[in-house]
């Protein structure tokens, strides 16, 4: 029995690679392949990134997920220059931003929302803002509506309008999605939209803004929200009485539903991670946020 | 009754093997179209990634790596624990303490690995309170929980195998005058040594494919290959959690699709391997006891 | 050098026997904020609703949709599972036998993870397509889980009926039965235990399983009221939840949900424990 059960077990795993050949591409043949929207910046080392010279350690980083895209892309290109500091990018929310780096365990934690008065006395952190993102409701792009009032997303929210038929849509159940608790995009969508209001229990939850695009842009009922940076085509942003959720209405005050983005460390930064802050603020930085889809912001 | 019974058999099997046929295709004729060096080492010439010269970003490098890094690591901590404390319960394992003993072992066996991990994530937050305020997550306390996750497997392997010998074999290092200790290493666990390696294998297989306790112990999506003990990592089943619900474009969802190909192949032929290798064991003193 | 041998294996021994003592630990002290605000009950029972006006963070919904998420796999993996078993201890000729035998085998090999991933990209667009629903349900999260769990319940039942002496089956042959009548007269109702351990141990490992249920049930924290409807497993809570500071309600929430699992589990492996032997087997030594 154990020799034939071998046997067969190497019959499958052959027939497998057998599979594998057939299926894969030959290497050689030039892949055209999709790059992430990330800022490219040319072969020469630009003159930012000078300053990174001489430099070694590690920078970690979590928290927000709409900070993700912009912090990759710095993470690119300094580690190619100089491949000596080393750079993780995690996830996770605004809320494990705070706490991780409220705690100590990473150097950089982002947020996609203020401090609050308590987490600035707890932990002691300094908060370094560098982009304005607005939040926009999103739902599928085969859905009708072009419009939606702060009401109808309060109702919505609450549990109270339950089909898209209620506000000018097709007959269809609608499917709430909404994100984590600790989630920044999530708190600025709570108070600054919904005012506060409730979020049925009966929503289903996303964990960061790359999962709801991709949750919206599968479920022809559902509504959602994300960072104005993240909309692309594979969702659709109504219009939120009447203003369209773009980022230049954001800039511009007309469209209020906005945070900014910031990166937070304990204390005063160390000599590469304040190395790191100012980089994201230089033009290379925030060529990064407009490739992004931010505005980049730098404070006085 | 029984032709019902036969009917549903056949019925049974063919709906597992075409649900299970069904899902390795799609993920083989899938997987395999995103497979080739760019998938792995994303721009960067592969010399240079591998020898750690320059980093590859957009590629499955650094979560090989990683993943192997961990096993590895786990495996370390794991097996010599396991299978000397394996050695112990069927050795001197009779009695009410081996009893006892046993049953935690079982507990363990038991426990889910996110619970192991959110233990793992409350153990740094305890340091941090307490002796070692810059304590962190990372590759050593990702690699010690799944080694208290694999424990088990390693313990009950190795005393099964010890178990399933002949008693003749047992007597015959005595007989000789042979120590305890002499009896156990020469005799012993060379003979029972498939059944053990069967339940490496397991743990290694095990190790490989976990998720949920890296989630919480220091799995990042993206940061390179990790340079010590204590630095976050990326792992393969991370990254397909990951990309599967964060991919931004086409790319990113072949590199989930080559991750997921990558770990089946390695999780499927170790554990098909564990299997064979106790089978054999099985078989050869089958006839002796 | 005898005491030497039993002084090292013993160390590696209490080693692992203590650290699921730690593990307790741990956990209880975690939760233990709510123990001490008399807390621990309504947490359990209560349903979560941050948002609302008197935010709650019981974890209630998240019980009963393990409870009911295991359950439901249990009852579509079980079946099948004793089907297969009868299939692969002969209910057909040798090469789809052992055909089957190593793909349950290698059935175990597949990491959740993956079966999360698969599940993602062609059950859910599949349900959400056939019901004009969400697609991220309990229906969703039964079916992977069901896959998940049959391997497990399969091997051991055949472990278990593979224990009766040949002996017994060649008796059962001599007396003109064929292998149904065999394996469902005869083996089956010696095996009780052995059938309900392996159902144990099944529910025990959907229970614990995280990746599925937080990829593909929709992590909604509502009682469970619809196989079509999203819902949220205990491990899943626990995994979305610690973007949360560590001080704050929702922590011990998960503090609380760890325990719960720690405890259920810990009972249901004491009880495939003591589910170990049948009458008139060989007694295991411990």
């Amino acid at each position: 029995m154990g020799g034939s059960l071998l046997k067969t077990a190497l019959y499958v795993c052959a027939a497998a690679l057998l599979m594998l050949a057939v299926a894969c591409k030959p290497a050689t043949e030039p892949q055209q392949k999709e790059k992430p929207e990330a800022g490219k910046v040319n072969d020469q080392v630009s003159s930012e990134l000078k300053s990174f010279e001489g430099m070694e350690g590690d920078i970690s980083i979590a928290g927000g997920t709409a900070h993700i895209p912009v912090m990759e892309a710095a993470q690119k290109t300094i580690m190619t220059a100089y491949p000596k500091i080393s750079i993780t990018v995690e996830g996770g929310g605004s809320g494990k931003g705070v706490e991780k780096v409220g705690a100590g365990t990473v150097d950089i934690g982002n947020a996609g929302r203020p401090l609050t008065e308590e987490e600035i006395a707890e932990y002691g952190l300094k908060s370094y803002p560098f982009a304005v993102d607005g939040v926009a409701v999103v739902v599928h792009p085969d859905n009708p509506v072009e419009d939606l009032s702060t009401a109808q997303m309060i109702n919505i929210y609450a549990g109270n309008i339950t089909n898209w038929k209620d506000v000018g849509g097709a007959d269809q159940a609608i499917n709430i999605f909404t994100r984590e608790e600790g989630s920044g995009t999530r708190k600025t969508f709570w108070s600054k939209l919904l005012g506060k209001g409730k979020i049925i229990e009966d929503a289903s939850f996303v964990g960061s803004n790359g999962e709801m695009r991709l949750a919206i842009a599968g479920d022809p009922g559902a509504i959602g929200y994300v960072g104005i940076g993240h909309i692309d085509e594979t969702v659709k942003a109504p219009k939120l009485d009447g203003v369209a959720p773009s980022q230049e209405n954001a800039a511009s005050g007309a469209y209020p539903i906005v945070r900014k983005l910031y990166m937070n460390t304990k204390g005063e930064p160390s000599d590469l991670v304040k190395a790191f802050i100012d980089y994201i603020w230089s033009p290379d930085g925030q060529q990064f946020c407009a490739d992004a889809g931010y505005i980049p912001y730098k404070p006085e | 009754m029984p032709r019902a019974l036969k009917v549903f058999g056949w019925f049974a099997a063919a709906l597992v093997t075409c649900a299970v046929l069904l899902l390795v295709a799609f993920l083989v004729l899938r997987g395999g179209r995103a497979l080739s060096p760019e998938l792995i080492f994303g721009d960067t010439p592969w010399l240079d990634a591998v020898s750690g010269q320059k980093p590859v970003f957009d590629g499955l490098w650094p979560a090989i790596v990683g993943t192997l890094a961990l096993v590895g690591l786990s495996a370390v901590i794991a097996l010599p624990l396991g299978i000397l404390s394996g050695v112990w319960l069927s050795e001197f394992g009779r009695g009410r303490v081996g009893r006892l003993v046993s049953t935690s072992v079982d507990l363990l066996a038991g426990i889910p690995s996110i619970v192991m991990g959110l233990f793992g994530f409350g153990l740094i937050l305890a340091l941090r309170r307490s002796f070692a305020p810059d304590a962190n997550t990372g590759l050593i306390l990702s690699a010690g929980c799944i080694a208290l996750l694999v424990l088990p497997y390693l313990i009950r392997t190795t005393e099964v195998s010890l178990e399933g010998l002949p008693e003749t074999l047992r007597l015959l290092g005595p007989s000789l005058g042979m120590s305890s200790w002499k009896s156990t290493w020469h005799i012993l666990l060379p003979a029972a040594s498939r059944g053990i390696l069967s339940g490496a294998i397991l743990a290694v297989g095990r190790a490989a494919e976990d998720t949920a306790v890296i989630l919480l112990t220091g799995a990042v999506a993206s940061g390179g290959i990790p340079r010590h003990l204590t630095d976050h990592f990326e792992a393969l089943p991370y990254k397909i959690y990951y990309l599967s619900a964060n991919h931004r474009n086409a790319s990113e969802l072949d590199l989930a699709f080559g991750a997921a190909l990558m770990l089946l192949c390695l999780t499927g032929s170790l554990f098909l391997l564990a299997a064979w290798l106790q089978r054999s064991l099985e078989k050869r003193w089958a006839a002796e006891r | 050098m005898d005491r030497g041998i039993k002084i090292v294996t013993g160390a590696a021994t209490a080693v692992s026997a203590l650290a699921v003592l730690a593990i307790l630990v741990f956990l209880a002290v975690s939760a233990l904020p709510l123990f001490e605000s008399g807390q621990f009950g309504s947490t359990l029972a209560g349903g979560w609703q941050p948002t609302g006006d008197l935010p709650r963070f019981g974890i209630g919904p998240m019980i009963a949709g393990s409870i009911t998420l295991s359950l439901s796999a249990l009852l579509l993996s079980f079946p099948l599972s004793l089907g297969i078993c009868s299939f692969i201890m002969g209910g057909a000729p040798r090469p789809l036998r052992t055909f089957v035998s190593a793909l349950v085998h290698f059935m175990t090999g597949i990491p959740t993870v993956v079966y999360g991933f698969l599940s993602v990209l062609l059950l859910v667009p599949l349900i959400r397509s056939a019901t004009g629903g969400n697609g991220l349900s309990l229906l969703a999260a039964c079916l992977t889980l069901t896959l998940l769990i049959l391997p497990t319940i399969t091997l051991m039942l055949l472990a278990r009926l593979g224990r009766f002496d040949n002996a017994l089956k060649l008796s059962c042959t001599a007396l003109g039965m064929d292998e149904a009548q065999t394996q469902l007269k005869v083996l089956f109702p010696l095996a009780k235990k052995g059938m309900l351990a392996a159902a144990v141990l099944g529910f025990c490992r959907a229970l614990g399983d995280t990746m599925i249920a937080l990829m593909v049930s929709g992590n909604s924290p509502r009682w469970p009221d619809g196989i079509l409807e999203p819902m949220r497993a205990l491990t899943a809570h626990i995994g979305m939840g610690l973007a949360t500071d560590t001080h704050s309600p929702e922590y011990r929430s998960i503090g609380a949900a760890g325990l719960v699992l720690f405890v259920l589990t810990g009972v249901l492996s004491l009880v495939i424990r003591s589910l170990g032997q049948e009458n008139g087997e060989e007694r295991r030594v411990a």
